[in-house]
């Protein structure tokens, strides 16, 4: 059950991406903003990535933990992302 | 609750896949039926996290419960064995602890019935006696015990007296003596 509530929370991140690029998709200025969004979330995750062992302790967490919420994330991103241009 | 969960997991999916694959895009409405779609597939998909998640903590508490149990009987069958052990020893001591009297008189009537030659030692000359010796008071202490319980003097002669067959009448008398003896005594 526990893995049923890791896959709808995953499968809820992918469809926010593909939400996301589907606000991309209606102007370009909405464009830009998911653009300057997703560069900085690439930039918070570069960042939570080299600084997990400090950002664990902030958040009380293990670093492995962390680490696979940075990966689950990504993955969220490309293929949420990956299914809206694929379509 | 279970179903429901699927059916949400099943739905968020396909509300996120099907807009985006299937959706005719000469509709004027095809955007808008995308951004709906996608709303509510991620509608859906937290819902039946929450759902996944509440049931996951159910089944963890379960688990729990049922560890508790088990570590309960466990920890009862482990007291109840301690217990019954040491009564067997307060018991041993207390049997130890009696007095030396009560002890050489028991210790001579379990000498007296198996120092005896014979394999069933009969019972003959214990009655004869006018003073009671030790087995006359071990067996009267035995014949009293079967009588509580209801035991038959036929039982008595033949199983406590070893009097059975052609002394079965020997016994009965005997029987009988070491009764008035004993009851005359009293």
């Amino acid at each position: 059950m526990k893995a049923m509530y890791l896959a709808n929370y995953f499968v809820a991140g992918c469809v926010a991406f593909s939400l996301l690029g589907w606000i991309a998709s209606l102007h370009p200025m909405a464009m830009k903003a998911v653009l300057f969004l997703l560069a900085a979330i690439a930039i918070a995750w570069g960042l939570s990535w080299l600084l997990d062992y400090s950002l664990s302790k902030l958040l009380k967490i293990s670093v492995a933990d962390l680490q696979a919420l940075l990966i689950g994330g990504l993955a969220m991103l490309l293929i949420g992302l990956g299914v809206f241009i694929c379509s | 609750m279970q179903l429901k969960l699927f059916v949400l997991s099943a739905s968020s999916v396909v509300l996120w896949l099907i807009p985006l694959a299937a959706l005719d895009k000469k509709l004027d409405i095809h955007k808008a039926l995308q951004g709906v779609s996608l709303c509510a597939a991620i509608a859906c998909a937290v819902s039946a996290g929450n759902i996944a998640r509440e049931l996951a903590e159910e089944s963890e508490i379960e688990a729990m419960k049922t560890r508790a149990i088990t570590a309960d009987v466990v920890d009862e069958i482990a007291v109840s064995a301690y217990v019954s052990q040491q009564q067997r020893q307060q018991e041993a001591e207390a049997i130890l602890a009696s007095p030396g009297e009560d002890l050489e008189a028991s210790r001579q009537a379990l000498e007296a019935i198996y120092s005896a030659d014979l394999p069933e030692p009969e019972v003959t000359t214990l009655a004869t006696a006018s003073e009671p010796t030790p087995l006359d008071k071990s067996l009267y202490a035995e014949i009293c015990k079967s009588r509580e319980v209801g035991k038959t003097n036929t039982w008595i002669i033949e199983n406590i007296l070893k009097m059975k067959g052609r002394k079965f009448a020997d016994g009965k008398v005997k029987l009988q003596e070491l009764l008035s003896k004993f009851e005359g005594e009293a």
